[in-house]
């Protein structure tokens, strides 16, 4: 009896210990809230995220097998500001789990802790483009919105796993120290081009190019989501040329065509920068992905 | 007042205005502590613009800007928008299609009817919110020139128990792939003939309750049954003649990714149901192959489709069946193309002619809102004629950013 007693009671306290050590199941909708979650969360979290660094968030298809992640996720977070309007809304409705719906403990819109830029002012209306009516959601590419981000997620992961808030902190402590750190080392190599005037493909960077003194003239798309027509390139040729334009920013997942050819009429370089973590090999996280744009950047506006 | 009310009185003025003096004198102190600190302030600031203007003469030296801390960083409370105050609408879109007919006459197609070279054939009108915590309303009224219709109107509770959702209300059955799509979704200006003629113009859509199951799997795969039963009164598939005489619908979808840019959906699909005093059964069969490459994905995409389905009427001796057989390739951002295969039976006062067609897309975006299609077809309808055709369509919608259709 006793033998039985002592068994069972190993076999209780093992199962305790197990499912104390299970890992929270985060599903993100971007790799870059995945990295700044995985910075938090360290091993306590087991983090996936829906699109994948090299493609066009806004773009990311309402695929069944999502399904499958998000019926087991303990948390979604998400980047908000209408980004994901296109896919996610089909994908919640039927992920037949209640606790990552917008108003649970396991949703996390961190849009509502970070500063936003380009809040439309006035009236908007489809003639601007495909505009985004609550203001700029590409806001992680600044290193301070990355910090409020962290915060959120320490929060939401402490409420979701009180006995584990103490890692958190002493993550996201962690993660707070080392970004400062890095970030004075992104703006050192950033300061000789203050103010330099860029052009970029997508209005994908507003806040980036804040936090780091750039001035983006002119957009190769002619409004937000409209390819490029031959006029407005000839403007943006124009511009380039008038300006001493010396860099053309553009993401991994647009067409190159139409910024090589403003960049062989004018000598501007393009600069092919990765707006989220994974956008290539090897850009892992936060710290390398910003690594590689501010070395990009440098290089082609010396 | 008496003399002993006038000696109290003094006596409380007396008690009163002690301390008052007190805090006077303080106060006095105070004052001269203070015009003390001022001298010394005035003479330090004399002192200092002394140096100051020793100092003028020489540049000043920059000095760098301190990058702001992260460490002190704190999160901000975002106000809400100034639309709040509407959030509770529900989310309205309407899509208008226009279609246009050019070449040979088809009256297979119309009937009597004489064919209008372009026409507002129909406007969708698209209203969605939530109910509550449980349920989100969806409906779909479809206006044209036969008067307003609800195509869809239903209560969709998806926070059900044990992996599943439910609908009720009027609906689109889950019956293949095409007859769940609404017009401005399908690839194509028309119809495929087996959904044509064995559905019928408006499709088979009915009222009644949908139960879908997700079920769990070890391949990775995404599995869902649904089960339907409806009314069973559907115009040219169903007639029902008594109370019980239902319809029953069930679905089987399998979704795998082949790999991170390439997916392939199958389904099967069988319905039951009244047809006068005989049945009618439907078995479907749907296949869909996608590639996408997630990099590139906005400029070249590939779909091919495969739908065929089979009908079985009490009325009829032999089998009804048809399929269609797709490909869609996108050519750049705004450009696709693609092919369409098909064949099919169709019921005439007993006879069963076989129909079969083939038409040719071309379809430009001028944004994610608008669209330009056109479509060659040619279709041979049973032994009796063959018709060239060619149709246009412009698409476009208004409202609320609804999600793209997968």
């Amino acid at each position: 009896m006793k033998r039985i007693a002592f068994f069972l009671a190993v076999i209780t306290l093992t199962g305790a210990n197990l499912f104390s050590a299970d890992a929270l199941k985060v599903v993100t909708t971007t790799e870059d809230l995945a990295s700044l979650t995985r910075e938090v969360g360290g091993d306590r979290v087991e983090v996936t995220s829906i699109a994948r660094g090299y493609q066009d968030p806004h773009a990311v298809e309402a695929k069944p097998s999502f399904l499958l992640l998000l019926k087991k996720a303990n948390l979604l977070e998400v980047v908000g500001l209408e980004l994901e309007i296109g896919w996610l809304p089909p994908l919640l409705d039927q992920s037949r789990n209640n606790n990552i719906r917008p108003g649970a403990t396991g949703y996390l819109d961190v849009s509502q802790g970070v500063e936003i830029l380009d809040r439309p002012a006035g009236a908007i209306n489809r003639s601007m483009g495909d505009v985004h009516p609550l203001g700029n959601p590409h806001y992680w590419l600044d290193p301070a919105n990355a910090v409020r981000i962290a915060i959120q997620v320490r929060n939401r992961l402490a409420k979701l796993r009180p006995a584990d808030a103490a890692y958190f902190d002493q993550r996201l402590n962690s993660f707070k120290v080392r970004i400062n750190d890095a970030n004075k080392r992104w703006l050192a190599a950033m300061a000789p081009f203050k103010e330099a005037k860029i052009v970029t493909y997508h209005n994908s960077w507003p806040n980036f190019t804040r936090h780091f003194g750039l001035n983006v003239v002119e957009h190769v798309e002619p409004k937000p989501g409209i390819p490029p027509s031959p006029s407005h390139t000839l403007q943006v040729i124009n511009t380039v040329k008038r300006e001493g334009i010396r860099a053309i920013v553009m993401e991994p997942y647009f067409d190159r065509k139409t910024p090589q050819s403003i960049a062989e009429r004018t000598g501007a370089k393009v600069v092919v920068l990765y707006p989220s973590v994974g956008g290539k090999a090897g850009l892992d996280d936060y710290f390398k992905l910003f690594d590689y744009n501010i070395n990009e950047l440098v290089k082609a506006l010396k | 007042m008496t003399a002993k009310g006038h000696r109290a009185l003094l006596l409380v003025i007396l008690f009163i205005a002690a301390p008052l003096g007190a805090q006077q004198t303080t106060a006095e102190n105070r004052i001269r502590q203070l015009e003390s600190r001022m001298d010394d302030l005035t003479r330090q600031m004399g002192e200092i613009r002394q140096e100051i203007d020793q100092l003028k003469g020489q540049p000043a030296a920059p000095q760098p800007q301190p990058a702001p801390s992260l460490t002190d960083v704190q999160t901000i409370s975002n106000t809400p928008s100034p639309g709040a105050s509407k959030v509770f609408n529900p989310d309205i879109s309407v899509i208008g299609n226009i279609i246009g007919k050019a070449g040979q006459a088809n009256p297979f197609e119309l009937g009597d009817d004489i064919r209008q070279p372009l026409r507002l054939e129909e406007s969708e009108f698209a209203f969605q919110a939530f109910i509550d915590p449980y349920a989100k309303a969806s409906f779909f009224l479809a206006v044209n020139q036969e008067g307003i219709e609800v195509e869809e109107g239903f209560a969709q509770f998806v926070t059900l128990p044990h992996d599943l959702t439910a609908k009720v209300g009027k609906f689109k059955a889950a019956f293949g792939k095409d007859n769940t799509w609404h017009a401005h979704v399908r690839p194509w200006v028309d119809q495929p003939l087996v959904i044509h003629n064995l559905f019928g113009d408006e499709g088979f859509a009915d009222h009644g309750i949908s139960v879908s199951k997700s079920i769990n799997n070890p391949w990775n795969a995404f599995i869902e049954a649904t089960g339907e039963v409806t009314n069973g009164d559907v115009e040219n598939i169903f007639e029902r003649s008594s109370f019980n005489d239902l319809a029953y619908n069930g679905h089987l979808k399998v979704f795998r990714d082949i790999s991170e840019n390439s997916n392939v959906e199958v389904g099967t699909s069988y319905a039951r149901g009244s047809l006068g005093d005989v049945h009618s059964q439907f078995g479907g069969v749907d296949v869909t192959y996608r590639w996408k490459p997630l990099e590139g994905g906005l400029y070249n995409s590939f779909i091919a489709r495969l739908e065929a389905i089979t009908n079985r009427r009490g009325d009829a001796d032999e089998r009804l069946n048809g399929f269609y057989a797709s490909a869609d390739y996108q050519l750049g951002r705004r450009w696709f193309t693609g092919l369409r295969l098909d064949s099919s039976d169709r019921f005439v006062d007993g006879a069963i002619p076989n129909d079969r067609g083939v038409s040719a897309t071309l379809t430009f975006w001028p944004s994610e809102f608008s669209q330009v299609r056109g479509q060659l077809r040619r279709t041979r309808y049973g032994d009796a004629r063959t018709v060239n055709e060619i149709l246009f369509q412009l698409q476009f919608s208004i409202g609320a950013h609804g999600a793209h259709v997968f």
